[in-house]
């Protein structure tokens, strides 16, 4: 993502704050009643069951069974217990080398395939499409068992880049079809421009189209990196050491006192704890999100 | 027997096939990868093209046929087995396989044989989360011929099926040979066609908890049942929810009302009064009121903390709980007990725990049975018991007074042990296990009639045992 | 669209005809074959291999025993009971939590298109269902129904509301309400987040005129926003939709398929995984596979779209 910021800024010199006077005339603040409660309703509804998790991952023992909507006795210990996990925190490495890598590689491929889709000229697109669509369609539990047998064969089986492969494969269908929507709405009028200084269509998607994405990308990127950062099932066929399993493989490892019980208190804890990278990246990408003004501005 | 001769022969020619292709495929693969980096930096000629297509399709196919080779075993009609004697001269390092270590059990056992054994090394390896992912883990192993474990720890209902398979080692000789180490009941759940097939770890058997100032010690299921529906708060919760363990608790009634699931030859025997009778009486159960409507939606979890929260009077569940129960404010108001009789009948119930296999592909079997005989021997099975708090499998462990003084309703334990059964013994157990709950849950949740799910169960118990 | 008149245009202006049409289609094909090769080798080969399975039955009693049986595995499918039951269950689930996203998911991402004053906090709070593992959201659902300690059983008997003493998880269609909401909670974040993609690429100049001509608000979104944000709509119909098809997770954690919420991804897993029927289990995937397929072919075909117009462009 960072390396196309300057281009970006090339393209749309405007500093992020003079951005403001062009937005639609409703200025800030200005929410109609309504619409708060609205906005209310929605946050609620995200922040409940959210609510719960947070409830639970600070009860301990006992108070897990007596169903308090806040806790009584409060405790951080669930938290605690988390980062003293060695393996959560190994996990944790993974999950993040495993995501980013993804979503990086997934964004350039499916950038690329999704401008050849949305603006070049080539031959049976539907097939194409059908087929990337197709790949997704598959249930996940029938691709699993023959990808271990073949990773262990090949050498890819609890690895990192085995579990890289295919989360990039089940991650391309939807950047391709996200993208090539997005790239199909930027106006053509720039890239004509960038033709008549005599520019060849892939710098006219280097230097045109990808900066005026920006937005797309960003929020394919968030896309990919949740699904893949969740990802489960493929995630515990494919890996059997702490060194490669990423986090909620690792969660679904932690240990209550037999095999009957769910540690429920350190499952939510580390449930919350693992949002933070991905709360994280949303508000690094929300500017990018905002941005997608800089599209309609250029369109008008 | 002649059927599978045949298959095995009509299958050779594929088998043939599939070998010679597979040292190859590494070539196939770096051939691929390499013609399809040209074929993205240098200019894409038609030709390239074709080269990377050619190879890709190559590798697609080399790929396919590894694939298929790992499913389309052959396998030789008489198991190959353990050999009690090898463990002396056992070396080497030796890997355990199992699900999730929750007691410590499996990480303590393997830490004690090394210490103890001095030339093998074990260590344990957790493959799935859950037992479901623990089973499919270990069956993409074993089908794959891996030699990554040399002994799974396989749930007691796995047996038949991994031994019909013939994914795991003939133990019956090491079995024969230390027989006096184990509870009689607990040896039955490694049996299959009259061979043993694993050497049981620790055992498990359901017990009734019960809240002594409300409510009476259970003595038959019809007292509990009746003790339950009296007052409000005095109810039972166990485990109804659409899984396995619902088999498990409709088995323990059904076991102690007389009725079976199948004969000693195999015979589906599920259509009888007894079924119709425990069916009819946990609906009534939970009609009025002895028993929680929502134990719908319970499985071991739900029912511990439900019961936790101090508004019910009797709970059946695993020893496991008896720890939990003991770090609430319930601790020193309940009371343990073995599974109650049925009214006019004996008191039974089903086994649970683990047992120790060994894989046919095990690179170190020697290794394996060095590490089942000291897993087995009494004095290790105390400190299953001691340090781990499970059941363990050999009978004088029991009475030990170190067991006792944290175990202390070790006595009930026992009991519930020696009286369980094992579940049904099938290769196509999970088949069984489903038409039972599936249609159990249908008449505990109202939607089928005891008489149209005793005759669905009948059906398709008998179409799970005549499977290819 | 514009497109149609400016391509010629182009094409004209370089080089030959034909020479600027090879180099064009030779860039398309090479920017497209990574990721086509990458996904032919890795989730066709499975694909395949399940199709071979799906063919012949491997026996669970007798190790390496198997039979060719062409059709049979689908046939047997197609005339029981449980595949028909799994299917309409799971298009009822699909259908009522898709459609229940588009909405929210609309509503969402016009709420985060507004400029106000803790927008910031809006967009990262609607986004933190998404994140929370599938496995967790669905134990936190089950917990929040458990009852007697369930937060939505607690509040509602506490304000004397109905439902607060309902089994949810043990009662039919209760159990699909849990399903559908755990669904709508954790995935209309993925819906607001690509329709408000959308949202932005309309140019507040096109508001502008609608105002001037002296359309309300109302009338603004019904007629201008609505039919400009149908290509972003319906991307995320397909994507919601094929997900929702496969719902697997929620259904296997809350109920294990009990009180009519078993899916059609359950049924195949539990003969493949549970049962391991591989051969009728393979053709159990298959057939969820082709129904999914055809559902978003279907969308695709007749919702439109800008995907739509992509694949109708056969040059």
């Amino acid at each position: 993502m960072s390396t196309l910021t300057p281009q970006r800024t090339a393209a749309e010199p405007a500093a992020p704050g003079a951005r403001t006077p062009r937005r639609r005339p409703r200025g800030r603040a200005e929410l109609h009643p309504v619409v708060w409660v609205f906005v209310i309703a929605v946050m609620g509804f995200s922040l409940i069951p959210f609510y719960w998790l947070v409830n639970t991952s600070l009860k301990k023992g006992v108070s897990l069974s007596q169903g308090e909507l806040f806790p009584s006795q409060p405790t951080f210990e669930n938290y605690a217990a988390v980062f003293q996990n060695a393996e959560f925190l190994l996990a944790l490495r993974n999950s993040v080398i495993i995501a980013v890598v993804t979503t990086t590689v997934a964004l350039v491929l499916a950038s690329f395939a999704a401008y050849a889709l949305a603006r070049l000229k080539m031959r049976r697109k539907a097939l194409i499409l059908t087929l990337v669509l197709s790949v997704t369609t598959f249930p996940a539990i029938a691709i699993a068992a023959p990808l271990f047998s073949i990773w262990r064969e090949i050498g890819l089986y609890d690895t990192l880049l085995g579990l890289i492969i295919p989360k990039l494969t089940f991650a391309l269908p939807l950047a391709i079809y996200t993208l090539t929507s997005f790239f199909k709405e930027i106006p053509r009028e720039l890239e004509e421009s960038a033709y008549m200084d005599g520019a060849t269509p892939f710098t006219a998607f280097r230097k045109v189209i990808l900066p005026l994405a920006v937005p797309g990308l960003a929020t394919t990127a968030i896309l990919v990196f949740i699904s893949v950062w969740n990802e489960f099932l493929l995630a515990v066929t494919l890996t059997t050491s702490p060194e490669a399993r990423p986090v909620p493989v690792a969660i679904a490892f932690f240990s209550g006192t037999s095999e009957f019980d769910q540690p429920l208190g350190t499952i939510s804890a580390a449930s919350v704890i693992i949002t933070i990278p991905l709360v994280v990246l949303v508000l690094l990408c929300q500017k990018r999100i905002v941005s997608g003004m800089t599209a309609g501005a250029v369109k008008g | 027997m002649t059927l599978e001769k045949e298959a095995n022969q009509a299958k050779e020619p594929l088998v043939d096939l599939i070998r010679p292709s597979s040292p190859s495929q590494e070539d196939t693969t770096a051939a691929s990868v390499l013609s399809a980096r040209k074929s993205a930096t240098g200019s894409a000629s038609r030709r390239r093209t074709r080269i990377t297509a050619a190879a890709a399709a190559a590798m697609a196919a080399g790929l396919l046929l590894t694939a298929c080779g790992g499913g389309a075993a052959t396998q030789g009609t008489e198991a190959p087995a353990a050999d009690p004697a090898s463990a002396a001269n056992a070396t080497g390092s030796l890997n355990v396989c199992g699900g999730k270590d929750a007691s410590g059990i499996y990480k303590g056992t393997v830490e004690a044989f090394t210490k103890a054994n001095g030339k093998v090394t074990a260590k344990y390896t957790e493959i799935g989360a859950t037992t479901d992912e623990a089973r499919t883990q270990a069956v993409q192993r074993l089908e794959g011929k891996s030699s990554e474990c040399d002994i799974f720890v396989t749930d007691v209902i796995w047996t038949s099926e991994f031994a019909s398979q013939g994914w795991i080692l003939d133990q019956t000789e090491l079995v024969e040979a230390s027989k006096d180490r184990f509870i009689p009941s607990t040896v039955e759940t490694a049996k299959y066609e009259d061979k043993y097939w694993a050497s049981p770890f620790f055992t498990n058997a359901g017990l009734v908890y019960y809240q002594k100032d409300k409510v009476a010690k259970p003595e038959t299921w019809q007292q509990l049942y009746a003790e339950a529906a009296g007052a409000e708060g005095d109810s039972f919760v166990y485990q109804g929810k659409q899984y396995e363990g619902l088999t498990v608790n409709f088995l323990e009634m059904l076991y102690s009302a007389g009725g079976e699931v199948l004969d000693e030859n195999g015979e589906v025997k599920i259509d009888s009064p007894e079924t119709r009778e425990v069916l009819d009486f946990m609906v009534q159960g939970l009609k009025d009121g002895a028993a929680d409507r929502a134990v719908l939606t319970y499985n071991e979890d739900p029912a511990r903390l439900a019961y936790e929260s101090g508004n019910f009077g009797y709970q059946r569940n695993w020893p496991h709980v008896y720890r939990l129960l003991n770090a609430t404010p319930l601790a020193g108001t309940f009371g343990v007990a073995p599974l109650p009789a049925w009214e006019g009948g004996k008191a039974s119930g089903v086994l649970g725990g683990w047992n120790l296999a060994i894989s046919a592909h095990s690179a170190n079997q020697a290794g394996a049975v060095a590490f089942i005989d000291f897993a087995t021997t009494p004095d290790w099975q105390k400190h299953v018991a001691m340090d781990f708090s499970q059941a363990p499998v050999n009978e004088a462990a029991y009475a030990d007074p170190e067991v006792l003084a944290k175990m202390p309703f070790a006595t009930e334990l026992l009991a519930s042990v020696k009286g369980a059964k094992p579940r049904p013994i099938s290769p196509v157990y999970p088949q069984i296990s489903q038409a039972i709950y599936k249609n159990v849950y249908a008449v505990l949740s109202g939607t089928a009639t005891t008489e149209n799910a005793v005759k669905t169960m009948a059906e398709e118990l008998t179409a799970a045992k005549a499977s290819f | 669209m514009a497109t149609k008149f400016l391509s010629p245009g182009r094409r004209g202006t370089s080089r030959g005809v034909s020479g600027r049409d090879r180099e064009e289609r030779r860039l398309a094909f090479r920017m497209t074959a990574p990721s086509l090769v990458l996904m032919a080798l890795v989730a066709a080969v499975p694909i395949g291999y399940a199709l071979w399975l799906s063919l012949n039955q491997y026996s669970v009693r007798t190790a390496g025993l198997s039979r060719f049986v062409g059709l049979d595995n689908y046939v047997a499918a197609l005339t029981g009971t449980h595949w028909w039951a799994a299917f309409g269950q799971t298009f009822l689930f699909a259908g009522l939590s898709v459609s229940l996203e588009l909405v929210l998911g609309t509503a969402m991402a016009l709420l985060l298109n507004l400029a106000f004053k803790g927008r910031a906090l809006l967009r990262t709070v609607v986004l933190l269902p998404y994140a929370v593992v599938t496995v967790v959201s669905a134990i936190t659902w089950e917990t929040m129904f458990q009852p007697n300690l369930g937060l939505v059983t607690n509040v509602l008997s506490t304000l004397g509301l109905p439902g607060g003493d309902v089994v949810w998880l043990g009662e039919h269609g209760y159990a699909m309400a849990v399903i559908v909401l755990a669904d709508v909670w954790k995935t209309t974040p993925f819906a607001a987040l690509i329709i408000l993609a959308g949202l932005q690429v309309i140019s507040a100049e096109t508001y502008e005129a609608a105002e001037l001509d002296g359309a309300s608000k109302w009338q603004a979104f019904l007629y201008v926003t609505l039919p400009l944000l149908r290509p972003a709509i319906v991307l995320a119909a397909i994507f919601r939709t094929m997900d929702a098809l496969r719902v697997f997770d929620l259904p296997f954690v809350l109920t294990r398929g009990a009180n009519g919420t078993e899916s059609m991804s359950m049924l195949a897993y539990t003969e493949l995984r549970e049962n391991r029927l591989v051969g009728e289990g393979s053709a159990l995937s298959i057939l969820t596979f082709l129904t999914v397929m055809v559902v978003s072919v279907v969308y695709i075909r007749f919702a439109g779209g800008n995907i739509r117009e992509v694949a109708k462009e056969e040059q």
